[in-house]
Formats: structure tokens, C-alpha cells, sequence
């Protein structure tokens, strides 16, 4: 909770820059290489969110180029609505915090990530963060802009109007990296950011040689996420104090009404009942004593039903097939979702794909692609609690046997999403998300199950034709003998009809 | 027309049947004459036992019979071969050939029994096709023979030509006799006593032919027995040990096996088991051993089999079960090296 407070309230008086160093490794910059990966990550997704508020297909392309050993330019455009003017310097030059608490899925958290990228070049380069946008009916701009580290400030050192092919963005870092060591990953990354996102389109460019371009497997653009209000079981007793305080003179029954989700009058009523409190006490007059026993009633209070899910973006089952199929072109593949529910108040979707066929290696236990909101997790994937529950699956029971090549995609979506550490590799175990990812794996592996089965039933199915056929073209070869006529006569239709489909032998 | 010429017209029968049914997009199907035991009928004409109605069907487009039927016309073929290029082969061999030809069978077992499949089909023996068991039984005695088959017709062979007895293959069966100073066939199933009555020239004190059945005789020995019965007119007698599986020997001889049910001319109807009998291990009081399961068992199959429906066979049979021991035919020489020869043998003869 010492964070939350600080990222709220104090924060302000640390230096952005001392935060950074204290927390860099935590926030994926820990070496050269995972420095060029974080910095394309952060950049991508700022991107494809930015495509998306404007309800636009996404068109992202990386570039990378290695000035001179350990110094590479990465730049990352977009076809999104560009950045309003006035906003470039604070969007990109000073690190956001506090930003106004939503409850939506989102695939960066606090915009802070970008700010790092920005940091990081600033500090091993001593380059300034080039930012060229175009909004419409406008011609676009160019900035280049430094963090005034001291006091958090952005420092413009050029602002000029540029002409740019269309509307978006373009951001250019200059930082020390390692992009021999990263670059597999970026290309995994982009490829995987695809399958989460099938409705973008990603082009990796490296010292100048386009590497790969795909994307857009499903014209469908995922319907925005709309805010939803804070879940009863998310009231701690931070967030209960600024909901009263933006609140105001109202009575407590009206201010959970308005306040919370699944609180309407009638379950307000009943709980305030429960808890014995004056619904027509005025909220801002409730002490903290109060507020402190209102918090953990909230938190423990049963009976909701499940949480909105508006606020939520499931990639969906014809969108992530499509992807999944596209990028890896499996023999079959089988969907599956859990409903919505929560944790501590944050609503969670998990979703997954099994896939059989190519792409995945054969192995007792599936191989696992992890998405977090739609990001690709590509490290730290050991202690994950996805990685935890695929290996607690007996999949044997479910036919998967070594020599089955199966990939598991899980999808996990949430309001928020318990990442161990700041770089956003690792779920931590949550009782409620690995329930539910559990469930989600054994109902794929009951759909594996009976592909697997109808799988090897074809296999058969052919093997049986193959001898049968064979089999009758020996008795047309002997009988030709026997009759001593020169012509063989001819089976393959004899065969063929017998095989048709639906034609049970 | 001739034997081989009536086989070669039969077997382009079965090949143009089948070609005429594919060519009319028509799976072939093959019928012939069930096998088992429960489908023999005895046959008072020619007094052996003969398959019944039941009829087998073999349909290509039945995935659990296309196997066998590929077998089966793969071994009409085969013989086809054999028969135009007058060649014989044996059941071993055709077994072993068979996978030259891309024709899989699990054993010889199986190949032997798709054989015997191609003799009902085509109402024809194995020996018609030049198709031959590999093992021999012997045969010994005051006859002599004329051959038939190719580069020896005419020349003649005496059966005392060899100590050990002539082997009886294609070449003899076919033979005919052409003098004969014999009265009796005894038929013997161990090869011991086989040389015992040679060694003891008790082939001219009985003027006997002898045979060395070993054990259930091919289908050329019990085809030989029945020819020099007929054309010689000699009661035969059979020798066997004394168990339900020697007796079951001179049954067959006598009345035939369900798997040569399709053939004639291999039973020879009067000929007589002289033992070893239950009431001769008894009567002569031989060393014996107890009934073990498996002869108790066969002892009940025998006891429903049609062939032994009559009361002396049914007799035979209680009286093991009463006794509930068996003797081999060496038992004998517990009272003495020639006992057999000189006791025993008399007093069964007449």
C-alpha cells in the first residue's frame, strides 16, 4: 500500500530520475538487451492503444538501427489520431503519475512505461526523445524534448511544424542497446502482439531491410472499454477516502449507489442494514473509524454476482482462432473462455486457445503462450501463474502424449493485472485467477481430448484405405494373371466409393 | 482333358470372374463350402464324411475379409504359376513365397489354412495345383511301383529298395502298382516300431506293407493307403499309440478329416485300429501313464464328433475315461525286445 500512497500523493517530491535507477531493473531496463526490447514494448503498445481510442485498425511499424556498436535508434509510427499539440511535451517528457484512477484494461498501466524509455535514452545517450505527430486538418509537428530530471518538467528544445503522410505519431529514442541479443524476441513479440491483437498490423524494420510484416487476421475492431466504477471488493481504504472526498455532502446510501458497481439501491439498503449505519448519514461526516469498518464490509460483502465486464477487451473466439491460425497454422485448434470475474475488485476474463499441429514442439506438457491485456509475456515465465497452472494439469488424461504437439494461448484480461514486478512479466498467484485458469485448461484439454481422438481416428481412417487399396489393386493384379488378360483393371473408383465420407465401414 | 489342363481352366475361371466384376464397378465376392466340424455330414455313397450346406463368403468390400481374399487369389495365382511351369512346391515354400509377391500372412498356419480355402473354392486337392505338405511319411514293402511322373514314366521301384523304407511324395502317389507279394497294410504311427518290424523281417512273416505314419498322416500317405487297398485289395490295420490321439489317427484314416472334408479319395472306410486299446494296456498289463487334462479333454471333443457316433467308438472311449491311463506303443517292450512282433501283432491280425 506504501506504493499506491506515493504514487498518489508524495511521489512528487522524489526525483523521476532517482525512481528510475532505484527501479530499473524491476522496470524491464535492467541490461542492454531487455533495454531495446522494453523500449520497442512500451512504444508498441502505446501505439496500438492510441490506434484503438480512435477506433482505428492499427498500422504500427518498428524500425531499429544500429548507429554505432551498443547505440541503436528505435522509432515506432502509427496511422493513430496523433497527439494533440499542447499535449506532446507532457505526454512524452514527464513522467505521469497519479493519472486519474479507471477501471478499464488497458495495455499500458499508467503511461509510465514510455516516460522510462524516454528516461533511459536521455540518460545513456544524452539524446533528446523525437516526437513527430500529425492530428487532423492540421499539418503535423515535430518536437525534441529532454526531461528536466530535477524537476520533472519537459524541456522543449525544438518545435517546428512537419509535413507527415497522414495522420498518427512517430517516436524516435536513441539509447544504449544490445539489439543482437533482442532481436528475436522483438520479432516474437511483434509477431505474438498480432495474434493478442488480430485486428493490428505490425512491420519490423532493422537497418533498414523490412524483417517481416503481418497482421490484420480479423477485420474486427475490439469493441472500446468503457470504464467501469470501482468494484465493491476493491474498496480499500484509499480509494474509499477519495471517493468520498470527490463526493461530497450526499448520504452514504446515495454514494454507494453512485459510487460503486453492483450497488443498487436495493443490495445498498440491505448492506447498509447489515452493517447497521444510518443510510441518510451524510458521507464526508463519517469518521475514520468508519470508513475503516465501511472498507472491510465492502470487501467481504457476498452476493454481487459478477462484475461488469464492459470495462474488459477478450480478444473473442473468431478473433483469436483467426490469429492463432494464421501466425501458427495448426492441424486444429479449439477455443475457450471463463465468464467474468474478479479479484479484489478487479474484473478478469481468462480466454485461451489449444492448438494441435505445427509451430508447437511435441511434449507431455503443451507448450504456453502468455497475454496479459493483450501484451505477449515473453520473460520470467517460470514463476507465472499461468506457467503454474498449465504444469498442475495432468494432460496425459486429456491424450496429450509426448510425441503431441499442442500449444496452449492463454489471455488474461483484467482491470488491472497482478504483475510481480514493474516490468510486467509475471503474474503473481491469485487464488481466483488460478481457479479459473485451471477450469479454462481442463475444458480446452476436454476439446483436445476429443480432436486428438478424432485425430487419430482419421489416421486410421487413411491408414485402412491406404491397405485396403492397396490390398485390391493386388487382387486386381492376380486375377489379371489367372484370366491371362493384359490389362489390369482399374480399382481406384471401387475404392473411392466405398471410402466416401459418411460411408461407415 | 487332362488333370493339369482341367486345374489351369478352373483357376482362369476364378481369375476372369473377378476381373469381369470389377470392370462392372462390383466388389467380387468368393462362396464355397464352410469348414467346420459342425458342417460334416457323412456321405453313405462314398462312405466318408463330406461338408454339408454351410457356405462361407468372402466379400471384398468387407475391410475384415480383404485380407484373405487378396491371400486367396494371390495362392490361385501362385498355383497357376506352379502348374504352367510344372513345378511343385511345398506348404513351406508357398508360405515363404508369399512375401516376394507382397502377400502378407501372419504364419505358415494361416497360409496352410487359405490353402485348403482354394481347394473348396475350386472343389480341387492341394496336390492338383502341385501343392504339397513338406513332411513324408515312409512306406515299406512287396510291392513295387511304376511312375507316372514326368522323366520317370515307366520305370518301376520296389518299396523293400531301402532299409529305412521310400519316402512317399508326389512321385509315389501318383505311381501305380504293378506286382505285389503283400496281404495286409499295417500302418504304424511311431517311426520305432516303423523300424523294429523291418529290422525283424516281420513284413514277410505277416506280408505286410508297412507305413510309418508319424503322428497325423499327410493327406499322400492316407491318398497311397487307399489306393493299394483298392487296387491291391488289402485290408489295412493302424497301429497307433494308445491315447485318445493315436486312436483319433486311425479315425481319420478311416473316415477323414473335417480339413480334407472337400476331398475325395483320401479315406479308406474299412480300415481297422488294432490298438494300443484301453483294454490292451489293461490285458497286457503295460506301462502307462495317467490321462493328463488336455487328453481328457480331447476325449470329450471326441465324444460328440459324428465320427465316432458309433457304439464301438463310443466304447473306446469309456473305456479310457474308466481306465483313465495311456500307453505308447513301445509299452511292449517292457515283456521283451520282439513281444510286439511276436505275441501282439498275431493275435490282432487275423
Amino acid at each position: 500500500m506504501n506504493q499506491d500512497n506515493s504514487l498518489h500523493g508524495e511521489f512528487s517530491s522524489i526525483s523521476p530520475a532517482e525512481f528510475f535507477y532505484r527501479n530499473r531493473q524491476m522496470a524491464g531496463f535492467g541490461n542492454p538487451s531487455q533495454a531495446v526490447y522494453s523500449t520497442v514494448r512500451e512504444l508498441v503498445e502505446n501505439s496500438i492503444d492510441a490506434c484503438e481510442e480512435a477506433r482505428r485498425q492499427p498500422d504500427v511499424r518498428v524500425s531499429i538501427d544500429e548507429e554505432r556498436s551498443g547505440i541503436v535508434r528505435i522509432t515506432v509510427s502509427d496511422n493513430g489520431t496523433g497527439v494533440p499539440y499542447g499535449e506532446v511535451p507532457n505526454a512524452f517528457a514527464r513522467v505521469l503519475y497519479g493519472d486519474k484512477f479507471t477501471a478499464r484494461q488497458r495495455r499500458g498501466t499508467f503511461g509510465l512505461g514510455v516516460t522510462m524509455a524516454v528516461l533511459y535514452g536521455q540518460i545513456t545517450t544524452d539524446s533528446p526523445v523525437i516526437v513527430m505527430t500529425q492530428t487532423s486538418h492540421t499539418t503535423g509537428r515535430s518536437y525534441q524534448l529532454l526531461i528536466d530530471i530535477e524537476n520533472n518538467q519537459p524541456v522543449i528544445l525544438s518545435d517546428e511544424s512537419h509535413e507527415r503522410e497522414g495522420l498518427g505519431t512517430e517516436v524516435t529514442i536513441r539509447l544504449k542497446g544490445d539489439l543482437n541479443r533482442s532481436r528475436e524476441r522483438i520479432y516474437d513479440y511483434l509477431q505474438l502482439t498480432t495474434v493478442a491483437s488480430p485486428h493490428a498490423n505490425m512491420e519490423l524494420v532493422i537497418n533498414g531491410s523490412s524483417i517481416m510484416r503481418m497482421g490484420w487476421w480479423h477485420q474486427m475492431l475490439p469493441a472500446p472499454t468503457i470504464a467501469s466504477k470501482p468494484h465493491p471488493h476493491g474498496a480499500d481504504l484509499e480509494l474509499l477516502r477519495r471517493l468520498v472526498a470527490d463526493t461530497g455532502e450526499r448520504s452514504i446510501h446515495d454514494f454507494l449507489v453512485e459510487s460503486f458497481q453492483r450497488m443498487g439501491t436495493r443490495t445498498a439498503t440491505r448492506f447498509l442494514k447489515f452493517l447497521a449505519i444510518n443510510p441518510r448519514q451524510v458521507v464526508n461526516t463519517l469518521s475514520r473509524g468508519d470508513l475503516s469498518r465501511l472498507s472491510s464490509a465492502l470487501r467481504s460483502f457476498d452476493g454481487l454476482g459478477r462484475p461488469d465486464s464492459k470495462c474488459l477487451s477478450p480478444i473473442g473466439k473468431d478473433a483469436f482462432l483467426a490469429s492463432v491460425e494464421s501466425v501458427f497454422a495448426p492441424s486444429s485448434l479449439t477455443y475457450g473462455s471463463r465468464e467474468p470475474t474478479e479479484w479484489n475488485g478487479n474484473a478478469f476474463i481468462v480466454e485461451g486457445v489449444a492448438a494441435i499441429g505445427t509451430g508447437a514442439r511435441a511434449a507431455e506438457v503443451p507448450t504456453l503462450y502468455r497475454f496479459a491485456n493483450r501484451v505477449p509475456l515473453l520473460y520470467d515465465s517460470g514463476d507465472d501463474v499461468l506457467t503454474r497452472m498449465l504444469k498442475k494439469v495432468n494432460w496425459t488424461k486429456y491424450g496429450v502424449a509426448s510425441t503431441t504437439p499442442v500449444s496452449i494461448f492463454l489471455h488474461l484480461c483484467s482491470t488491472r493485472i497482478p504483475f510481480k514486478a514493474a516490468g510486467k512479466q509475471s503474474i503473481a498467484s491469485l487464488p481466483e485467477i488460478e481457479h479459473e485458469t485451471l477450469s479454462l485448461l481442463r475444458e480446452l484439454g476436454r476439446s483436445l481430448k476429443k480432436t486428438l481422438k478424432g485425430n487419430e481416428r482419421s489416421v486410421r481412417d487413411a491408414q485402412k484405405k491406404r491397405e485396403f487399396d492397396k490390398a485390391m489393386k493386388q487382387v486386381a493384379q492376380f486375377s489379371a494373371e489367372l484370366a491371362e488378360c493384359d490389362a489390369i483393371p482399374s480399382t481406384t473408383e471401387l475404392v473411392h466409393r466405398l471410402f466416401e465420407v459418411g460411408h461407415h465401414v | 482333358m487332362s488333370d493339369q489342363s482341367k486345374s489351369l481352366s478352373a483357376l482362369k475361371d476364378l481369375g476372369t470372374a473377378i476381373v469381369q466384376s470389377i470392370d462392372n464397378e462390383e466388389f467380387p465376392t468368393l462362396e464355397f463350402p464352410g469348414r467346420g466340424t459342425g458342417n460334416l455330414v457323412y456321405d453313405e455313397e462314398s462312405k466318408q464324411f463330406v461338408l454339408g450346406n454351410a457356405r462361407v463368403i468372402r466379400d471384398s468390400s468387407n475391410l475384415r475379409h480383404i485380407k484373405s481374399f487378396t491371400q486367396l487369389v494371390w495362392i490361385a495365382s501362385y498355383a497357376k504359376q506352379l502348374l504352367q511351369a510344372g513345378r511343385t512346391s511345398s506348404l513351406r515354400d508357398l508360405y515363404y513365397s508369399s512375401e516376394a509377391f507382397g502377400v502378407e500372412f501372419t504364419d505358415q498356419a494361416e497360409s496352410d489354412r487359405t490353402v485348403t480355402d482354394l481347394e473348396c473354392l475350386m472343389g480341387l486337392a492341394r496336390e492338383a495345383f502341385g501343392v504339397f505338405p513338406e513332411e513324408r511319411s515312409s512306406i515299406y514293402g512287396q510291392v513295387t511301383m511304376r511312375y507316372t511322373v514326368a522323366g520317370y514314366e515307366g520305370r518301376d521301384v520296389n518299396l523293400t529298395l531301402s532299409p529305412d523304407g521310400l519316402p512317399i511324395g508326389p512321385a509315389l502317389v501318383t505311381a501305380d502298382p504293378v506286382e505285389s507279394k503283400a496281404d495286409l497294410i499295417l500302418a504304424v504311427e511311431s517311426g520305432g516300431i516303423f523300424s523294429r518290424l523291418i529290422e525283424t523281417r516281420a513284413w514277410e512273416r505277416f506280408k505286410a506293407v508297412l507305413i510309418h505314419l508319424g503322428g497325423q498322416p499327410p493327406r499322400a500317405t492316407r491318398r497311397l493307403i487307399r489306393r493299394l487297398h483298392d487296387d491291391l485289395d488289402l485290408p489295412v490295420y493302424v497301429f497307433t499309440d494308445g491315447d485318445p490321439w493315436g486312436m483319433h489317427i486311425a479315425r481319420v484314416i478311416s473316415t477323414g478329416s473335417a480339413n480334407a472334408a472337400h476331398i475325395r479319395g483320401l479315406t479308406t472306410p474299412d480300415a481297422e485300429w488294432i490298438g494300443v486299446t484301453a483294454d490292451d494296456i489293461s490285458k497286457y498289463s503295460l506301462p502307462s501313464e495317467p490321462l493328463n487334462n488336455a487328453d481328457l479333454k480331447r476325449l470329450d471333443e471326441l465324444s460328440r464328433d459324428v465320427r465316432y457316433a458309433d457304439s464301438i467308438w463310443q466304447d473306446h472311449i469309456r473305456d479310457f475315461r474308466q481306465l483313465q491311463r495311456k500307453a505308447e506303443q513301445q509299452a511292449f517292450s517292457r515283456h521283451g525286445m520282439d513281444y510286439v512282433v511276436d505275441k501282439y501283432l498275431p493275435e490282432k491280425i487275423h
